[in-house]
């Protein structure tokens, strides 16, 4: 009797203490949400004034809509990228026997694991140093160099995962190289690369960090609403910011499940 | 002929991107900071005088320590409030378990920036925490001891880096095998019994390698420190950023970024070895 409470008090205990984690996590983002639809001032919260209106006004300016589109193409491309250099490093690695195999995985991990401080003031000096200006193409360089670690990670469990005398058998059958990769090797990667894509997205999308270093003039997502929130609080901050909440909260998500599926089983 | 060609060519490329995207920015950084700021402009002379300049000012690193000893206090506290709410949800069955891991996983992916300026909103003086505070009388009229300061700072890390310390501790636990956990309530053993002679010793790699990776997290942070530290937040990473941008000294940023790399590196070594410990 006596020990069917402790345990019961115990779970109770970590119940209370998850729960208080969960509200704690959560609550930025519904704060944020939530101050984006309805109006608030020193007054109060006007909860009856609630509306969109924030949202359609931030259509409206364009410096958010350029830092939208800053921020959509140098994802794509940085995860593209990335994407082409983790299959060939993957590929290499993984089949031909690479010969600085593991120096070549550490460099590879090497931004993923640093402060992001680092590799931002280290690519910084450098370009300076071989005369590359700031802008898109640095901050493209700095994200793919961000998100090749997790893209050459996804790629190289799944060709663990897959059968090389596929391979062998294709390359018996007369296939070349190039049509082994396209028929045999490419519909075994594609799930993870699928999966890779939307989560080297969903941190590009996010990327400040390293971003703040390598931007110059350009103005991406993170930066546009750094630069917001020094000047003050205001509605329109919280409508892009719901909007940014839910399109990583939608990236997640997908990469979630696509990781739990079996088509998409990594790890 | 031609694939001896291909072959050499993709050699050649494997060896190049790891090259330009890291070998050569990080040795150019270690090169820069031995170097010197004279009127505005760098002079490439080769002398140890940043790091001397470090050593000698106390502003310096004393506000290394002081950031060493505000990333302990984060790691501390995100393992004390991280263990147990890994350990509830690992104790879940089927799919709330995955629920659950998933529901504390993606505030990771919820916008950085955003955290940070909310949790500004949150601690400041009109702020929810005050309100929330005052109205069930813990403080008699709301409090700026939670904003603008050290305090800040640390509550702000703490909440952005939980995921990062709940994640690792949550896997540790999904690999000790069920059926130790069982053998030891089968010999009689109670919760609190099995927590600490099984659970808590076959976690404890994987925990504080999770740890480990939140002191760096919090570490390189500069931007928690500017957004809720305000003037007497100062914590290492954000001395380091304003010498790329009002204070301009880059060889002496390279310096201190030298010393960070150095701190950084050898922790995350001492979690890779931390987490080769791991007995299951």
């Amino acid at each position: 009797m006596y020990k069917i409470n402790t345990e019961r008090l115990i779970d109770i205990f970590l119940a209370v203490i998850t729960a208080g984690t969960f509200l704690v996590l959560y609550m930025p983002i519904v704060v944020n949400s939530i101050f984006s639809l309805v109006p608030s001032d020193r007054k109060g919260i006007h909860w009856e004034e609630a509306s969109f209106e924030w949202y359609w006004r931030l259509f409206e300016n364009e410096s958010v809509i350029s830092a939208i589109k800053a921020t959509l193409l140098i994802g794509v491309i940085a995860v593209v990228i990335a994407t082409f250099l983790a299959i060939i490093l993957a590929l290499y690695v993984e089949w031909e026997g690479a010969v600085f195999r593991r120096t070549i995985e550490l460099l590879v991990y090497f931004p993923f694991l640093m402060p992001p401080i680092i590799t931002g003031l280290s690519l910084l000096m450098y370009f300076d140093r071989i005369g590359i200006p700031r802008g898109e193409i640095t901050i493209i360089i700095g994200h793919t160099a961000l998100v090749l670690a997790v893209l050459y990670r996804l790629v190289l469990t799944r060709l663990r995962a897959m059968q090389y005398t596929l391979v062998e058998a294709s390359a018996d059958l007369g296939a070349t190289r190039l049509q082994t990769f396209r028929y045999v090797v490419w519909p075994q990667l594609r799930p993870a690369v699928i999966t890779g894509s939307v989560l080297a997205m969903a941190i590009s999308f996010d990327e400040t960090l390293i971003t703040v270093f390598l931007a110059g003039d350009t103005t991406t997502i993170p930066l546009r609403l750094w630069g917001m929130m020094r000047v003050g609080f205001k509605p329109e901050i919280n409508a892009l910011v719901t909007i940014v909440l839910l399109v990583s909260f939608i990236m997640a998500i997908i990469a979630a499940i696509r990781l739990k599926s079996p088509e998409g089983n990594e790890e | 002929m031609n694939y001896q060609l291909t072959r050499f060519a993709i050699i050649i490329f494997v060896i190049a991107v790891p090259g330009v995207l890291v070998i050569f920015p990080i040795g150019n950084f270690f090169l820069m900071s031995f170097w010197q700021m004279e009127n505005n402009q760098i002079v490439k002379i080769f002398s140890f005088s940043n790091y001397l300049y470090f050593f000698s000012s106390p502003a310096y690193w004393g506000t290394f320590l002081s950031t060493l000893y505000l990333c302990l206090k984060v790691s501390v506290i995100g393992v004390l409030v991280g263990y147990p709410v890994a350990y509830f949800i690992w104790k879940r069955k089927g799919w709330l378990k995955y629920l659950l891991i998933l529901l504390f996983i993606l505030p990771l992916f919820m916008s950085y920036i955003v955290k940070i300026y909310t949790m500004r909103a949150i601690l400041d003086l009109s702020g929810i925490l005050n309100k929330l505070l005052v109205a069930i009388h813990i403080l008699q009229e709301p409090s700026r001891q939670f904003i603008y300061n050290q305090t800040a700072i640390l509550i702000t890390m703490v909440v952005i880096f939980l995921p990062f310390i709940i994640l690792p501790i949550f896997l540790s636990l999904e690999r000790i095998p069920k059926n130790l956990v069982n053998a030891s309530s089968d010999l009689g053993a109670g919760t609190l019994t099995t927590l600490r002679h099984i659970i808590l010793p076959l976690s404890l790699p994987g925990t504080i390698s999770g740890a480990l990776f939140t002191f760096v997290l919090a570490l390189g942070d500069f931007v928690t420190p500017q957004m809720v530290g305000g003037p007497n937040g100062f914590t290492f990473s954000r001395v380091i950023w304003s010498q790329f941008g009002l204070a301009y000294n880059w060889p002496l940023g390279a310096a201190l970024g030298v010393i960070l790399f150095t701190t950084a590196l050898f922790i995350i070594i001492s979690a890779g070895l931390a987490s080769q410990q791991s007995k299951v």
